[in-house]
C-alpha cells in the first residue's frame, strides 16, 4: 500500500472540498477501498476520513420517518443499524433482507449505506495486478471475456468489462424505486438523483461506475412509501449458504387485489454490470394473475436479452428461477 | 506488474558472484557484503508490495531459525526501531543492519529483481548458490532451510534430509570435524535480510503531481485498548490489526487472510464486533477497542473462552481469538436462538480445522446461560 495523507473531516462543507481534490478519496467503513488499497488497486494520495461527519449533523446517520411513511436513511448510517430498524423490517422486508444477505456480521457493523453502494463493481481480474483489467488500468484489456468468467455478468456487459456488480442493498433500492440524496462542492443543499440513474453502463469507459463527480457524497437515502413495498423480498442464491456474493438474486415488492397484481417491482442483482430493474418483467406482471404461469413469463422476460460467456450460461436459468421464486414466495 | 518488468532484466543465477554493495550498521559501522565471505549470507528482497502485513515472513523465517537450532539468543530478524520496515536488526544488536547506501532500487535490480519478493542465498565464497526470484511469495521455508543447509555443510552432498534419513551415517560427520550445530551457528552467524523498499520511489511515481503534499511521517496515535491508553507513532497506512500487533504487542488478534473474508482479527470497537484487519488505526481514535487479552478478568475466563474450552470449539486455535470475540458480540445482536442463526451470524468466521459444531455449542451455552440469567453480557 503506498502513503497518504489522511485528513479527518469534521463537517460537510470541509469535507466536500477535501474530497474533490485530485487523486483524493473518501472512507467510511473502509471495508472495501481497504481492501484494495492493499491490493493496490486503489492508490489514493489523500484519505478523507468522513466517519465524524454525523457529530456535526445528525441525519448524515440517522433513520429518519418522511410525511408520506417512506423513511430517510443518512448515508453514514451502517448497514447493520438500517438491517435491524423495526421500520425497516415492517415497511420495507426488501431492504432489510438484501442487508442481511450481504457480507458477514463484522462488515456489516463496519459499512456504511453510502458506501455500500458505491462499492467497486468488480471480478476476481480487477483485484488482480498482474493481469490486463479494462476497469483498473483502462484501454489494457479484459481477461474476463476470455478468461474464467463464471461469476461475471450476463445483463448490461460491453466488449471492454463484464464485471457483475456484486451489492445487494442496490438491487433492492433499485426495484424500490428509491431516490439518494447527492451533496456537491459549494453547493447549499443536496440534489435528488434516482438511484436507478447513479450507475452506468461499463459502455467503453468501464472505469467510470457512477454518475457522481469528484467531491460529490452520497446524503441519503429515501425509500418511498408505495404499495408494493410491504409485500417485498429479496432472495439470494449463491456458492455458500451464508457470506458469499450472490451468483443470482432477486428483489420483488407485488402489490396484490386477491391473486390480481396491480403493481409489481422487480430487480435482478448477481448477473448485470448494475444493479439491474427489469421493467420487461414488471410488464408482464402487472394485471395478471400471480400464477407459475406469468411469473415464468416475467422470467423470461427479464432474461431475454441475457448473453452469457462461456462459464456463465447457468446464470440464465438461475436467475430464472431464482426469479420465480422469490415472486411464488412473496405472492403466498 | 508486466509494465514494471524491464526487458533487459537479467536475473542473478546459481553461479554467478553475488553482487556487492554497502550497508552501514545503525552503530554507524560501514561493511561490504564482501565482508562477510567466510560466512554464508541469505538476501531477501521484498517486493513494492510488502509491508507490515507482510511480517509473517519474518516470522516464518524465525521458526525457521529456531527449528535448525540457531545460535543462542539470536532470531534473524525482528521489526523494530522507528520505522516498520527500514530498521529491521537482530534481536541481540549483534547486526543491527539494513541502512543501505545505494538506493534499494538499485541493488534489486542489479539482482534482477524489481517489486518482486526475492530470497538468494550466497556460499562462503560469494557465490550465488540458490536463488529464488519472483513466484508471489518470499521463499518456502522448506527450499531456504534446505539451500542454507547445503550452503553451509563440508560436504555439499550431505542435505538435511540425508542427515535425517541416514541417521547414524550423521556419526561419521563428526569425524571430519563438524557438527550440525557448527555448521548451523555458522549459517546463522553472518545471516541477515534486507528489507528492498522500492515503495517510495513507485509511490511517487504515481502521485508526481502530489508529492509535496504526501506525508512520510509517523504521527502520534493514542489508541484506548482494553481500558488503557496506549501512544504509537503510526503511519497513517498502519491497520488496526497491524498497530495491535506489531506495535503495541498484542498478539491475540490474527492475521488470516488481510482482506475482510475470514474474521480472525475479530475485535470489539465501541461494543461492536468488526475487523482489524480492514481500518486504519488512526481512524480508531476516541473509540472504545476490545481485543482477546481484555476478555477475561484476571485468571477468571470470559464464559465465552470457558465454553469454546468445554465444547472444543477450535483445534489449532488460530482462528479462536476472532471466534470468540465475534460469538461475545454476536449475543448482543439481534439474532434467533436456533443453531441456524448462529451458523448465519458466525459466517464471517471460518475455521479450516472445522470446529464449527463445537462453536455452535460453545455459542448456545453461553447463550441459554445468560437467557436463564436474565440477560446482561460483560461486554
Amino acid at each position: 500500500m503506498i502513503d497518504f495523507e489522511y485528513v479527518r473531516a469534521t463537517d460537510l462543507s470541509s469535507a466536500l472540498r477535501a474530497g474533490a481534490a485530485p487523486a483524493t478519496r473518501f472512507i467510511a467503513g473502509g471495508t472495501n477501498i481497504v481492501d484494495l488499497m492493499k491490493l493496490n488497486v486503489e492508490r489514493p494520495a489523500h484519505l478523507v476520513d468522513i466517519n465524524g461527519l454525523g457529530r456535526a449533523d445528525p441525519s448524515l446517520s440517522a433513520i429518519g420517518e418522511l410525511p408520506d411513511g417512506g423513511l430517510r436513511i443518512g448515508a453514514l448510517a451502517r448497514m447493520r443499524d438500517v438491517a435491524w430498524d423495526a421500520r425497516v423490517r415492517e415497511r420495507f422486508p426488501v431492504v432489510s433482507q438484501a442487508l442481511l444477505l450481504a457480507a458477514s456480521g463484522q462488515l456489516r457493523n463496519m459499512a456504511s449505506i453510502g458506501g455500500n453502494l458505491l462499492q467497486r463493481t468488480r471480478c476476481p481480474y480487477f483485484r488482480d495486478t498482474a493481469m490486463p483489467c479494462n476497469k483498473r488500468d483502462p484501454g489494457s484489456g479484459c481477461s474476463a471475456i476470455v478468461g474464467i468468467n463464471r461469476t461475471e455478468a450476463i445483463l448490461g456487459t460491453s466488449s471492454h468489462c463484464i464485471a457483475t456488480y456484486p451489492g445487494d442493498l442496490g438491487v433492492a433500492l433499485v426495484a424500490l424505486g428509491a431516490t439518494i440524496g447527492v451533496r456537491a462542492p459549494g453547493a447549499g443543499a443536496d440534489r435528488a438523483l434516482p438511484f436507478a440513474d447513479l450507475h452506468v453502463l461499463p459502455g467503453t469507459h468501464p472505469e467510470r461506475e457512477t454518475v457522481l463527480r469528484p467531491g460529490e457524497l452520497i446524503t441519503a437515502v429515501v425509500l418511498p412509501a408505495i404499495a408494493a413495498a410491504k409485500r417485498s423480498m429479496y432472495l439470494k442464491v449463491r456458492d455458500r449458504a451464508s457470506y458469499a456474493f450472490a451468483l443470482a438474486s432477486a428483489a420483488v415488492a407485488l402489490d396484490l387485489e386477491g391473486t390480481m397484481i396491480r403493481d409489481a417491482r422487480v430487480a435482478l442483482g448477481g448477473i448485470a454490470t448494475k444493479p439491474w430493474r427489469s421493467h420487461e418483467a414488471e410488464r408482464a406482471l402487472i394485471g395478471r394473475s400471480a400464477t407459475q404461469a406469468a411469473f415464468r413469463a416475467a422470467a423470461n422476460a427479464a432474461l431475454a436479452d441475457a448473453r452469457p460467456h462461456r462459464d456463465n450460461g447457468f446464470k440464465v436459468e438461475l436467475a430464472k428461477r431464482t426469479l420465480v421464486r422469490a415472486l411464488t414466495e412473496v405472492s403466498a | 506488474m508486466r509494465s514494471l518488468l524491464a526487458p533487459e532484466r537479467s536475473a542473478i543465477a546459481p553461479g554467478d558472484v553475488a553482487p556487492d554493495f554497502a550497508i552501514t550498521s545503525r552503530t554507524g559501522v560501514r561493511h561490504r557484503l564482501s565482508d562477510f565471505r567466510g560466512s554464508p549470507v541469505v538476501v531477501t528482497f521484498h517486493g513494492a508490495y510488502w509491508d507490515p502485513a507482510s511480517a509473517e515472513h519474518i516470522e516464518t523465517y524465525n521458526r525457521l531459525i529456531a527449528s535448525l537450532g540457531g545460535v543462542a539468543g539470536a532470531r534473524l530478524l525482528q521489526i523494530g526501531g522507528d520505522g516498520p520496515w527500514r530498521d529491521l536488526t537482530f534481536t541481540d544488536e549483534s547486526l543491527a543492519l539494513p541502512v543501505v547506501d545505494s538506493s534499494d532500487q538499485e541493488i534489486g535490480e542489479r539482482y534482477g529483481t524489481r517489486d518482486e519478493p526475492a530470497v538468494f542465498v550466497i556460499d562462503t565464497a560469494g557465490i550465488v548458490r540458490w536463488a529464488q526470484i519472483g513466484a508471489g511469495a518470499l521463499a518456502n521455508p522448506v527450499d531456504l532451510a534446505r539451500a542454507i543447509s547445503v550452503v553451509a555443510a563440508p560436504f555439499p552432498d550431505v542435505s538435511t534430509h540425508d542427515r535425517r534419513t541416514r541417521g547414524r551415517q550423521d556419526e561419521q560427520t563428526h569425524n571430519t570435524g563438524w557438527t550440525r550445530r557448527d555448521f548451523v551457528a555458522t549459517t546463522l552467524a553472518a545471516a541477515f535480510a534486507l528489507a528492498l523498499r522500492p515503495i517510495e520511489a513507485r509511490a511517487e511515481r504515481l502521485a508526481a503531481p502530489l508529492a509535496r503534499e504526501r506525508t512520510h511521517t509517523t504521527r502520534p496515535v493514542t489508541l484506548n485498548v482494553n481500558g488503557k491508553g496506549v501512544q504509537l507513532d503510526l503511519e497513517p497506512r498502519v491497520t488496526l490489526l497491524d498497530a495491535l500487533r506489531e506495535y503495541a504487542g498484542l498478539t491475540g488478534s490474527k492475521k488470516g487472510c488481510d482482506h475482510g473474508q475470514c474474521g480472525a482479527c475479530t475485535v470489539h470497537i465501541d461494543g461492536r464486533r468488526e475487523l482489524s484487519c480492514l481500518t486504519f488505526a488512526i481512524m480508531q481514535e476516541g473509540k472504545r477497542i476490545r481485543t482477546i487479552e481484555g476478555l477475561a478478568s484476571g485468571d477468571q475466563l470470559h464464559p465465552m473462552q470457558q465454553a469454546f474450552i468445554t465444547h472444543d470449539g477450535f483445534q489449532c486455535g488460530y482462528c479462536t481469538s476472532g471466534q470468540v470475540m465475534s460469538a461475545v458480540a454476536v449475543l448482543e445482536e439481534p439474532w434467533g436462538p436456533n443453531d441456524d442463526d448462529v451458523r448465519e451470524a458466525m459466517s464471517g468466521n471460518l475455521c479450516r480445522c472445522g470446529a464449527y459444531p463445537g462453536i455452535i455449542a460453545a455459542v448456545q451455552e453461553v447463550r441459554r446461560t445468560q437467557a436463564s440469567a436474565g440477560g446482561g453480557t460483560r461486554q
